[in-house]
């Protein structure tokens, strides 16, 4: 008579190495995870090439802001940051439509440029255009 | 006589693992793979006004600008002719109206960041935008 062999082994899933894999799965996830920075991106009119300039009898509307090192001008009077928002306050409520063209200064820092961009848009002005000065 | 606990001494896994595979799903969702290529080196400028934006333009074409005015795109550095040459390439492929965000480092000098636009202009690109860090949350400039 043939004895049937029992089988002795563990029916019981294998977790050991499971859990090695996801914890490793979850390091890489933790160690790799970066904070996200919130960007905003502030629009500025280059010339389109394919947009012919409108030709107008009417004078427009200009702002013209000096952004140079360290100094900023309005209308070629020296401001402060403070003193340029109150006056760019007073403008906007006139007209918020107008055009405003900032000539930067080469030497200029890009965050004196953002700065000033930054408090147009925060007044509504919205027709931005960015020059250079030589 | 004691009674004697029956109870196994194992660690119960099963619970541990459910919070395990939540928290791995929840990265793998999160993580978002396709994520342009940012160069962490770059300080933006800080903005107090602005809103930040919810969503890019997945055409949007991010152009770095270091603080010593190297210039690179998904940090593959570039000259001015060859970021020229990128730009017109997309043109051409894409249409003019691609918006170039222009990632410059905040204490870079303006000559920098003026270069980069020369080039976007002369590939005839024409929407413009620099980068900033938006920190006020969109709250109004008016006094």
């Amino acid at each position: 008579m043939s004895k049937r062999r029992i089988s002795t082994e563990s029916l019981a899933i294998p977790m050991s190495s499971m859990i090695d894999v996801t914890f490793l799965l979850l390091i890489y996830f933790i160690i790799t995870q970066r904070e996200e920075i919130p960007e905003a991106h502030l629009a500025v009119n280059l010339p389109s090439p394919n947009q012919a300039p409108q030709k107008t009898d009417e004078k427009p509307n200009l702002l013209e802001i000096e952004v140079h090192p360290g100094q900023v001008y309005l209308k070629k009077m020296p401001q402060t940051m403070d003193q340029l928002q109150d006056m760019l306050t007073k403008m906007a409520a006139y007209d918020a439509e107008q055009t405003v063209i900032v000539k930067t200064s080469v030497q200029a820092q890009t965050q004196e440029l953002v700065r000033v961009l930054d408090l147009c848009k925060g007044l509504g002005l919205t027709k931005l255009n960015v020059m250079t000065l030589k | 006589m004691r009674a004697r606990d029956d109870a196994p001494l194992e660690t119960p896994v099963t619970s541990m693992i459910d919070i395990v595979f939540q928290l791995i799903i929840f990265f793998v969702v999160t993580a978002a793979i396709d994520k342009d290529v940012i160069d962490e080196s770059i300080r933006l400028a800080q903005a107090k006004y602005v809103t930040a934006e919810e969503k890019t333009d997945p055409r949007a074409v991010l152009v770095n600008v270091g603080e010593d005015g190297g210039v690179n795109i998904a940090l593959q550095p570039l000259n001015l002719l060859q970021l020229q040459q990128i730009l017109t390439a997309t043109r051409t492929q894409s249409g003019n109206s691609v918006p170039i965000v222009i990632r410059a480092d905040g204490t870079a000098i303006y000559r920098y960041v003026d270069g980069v636009m020369q080039a976007v202009g002369k590939s005839g690109m024409y929407r413009v935008k620099l980068s900033a860090v938006a920190t006020g949350g969109g709250k109004s400039a008016k006094r």
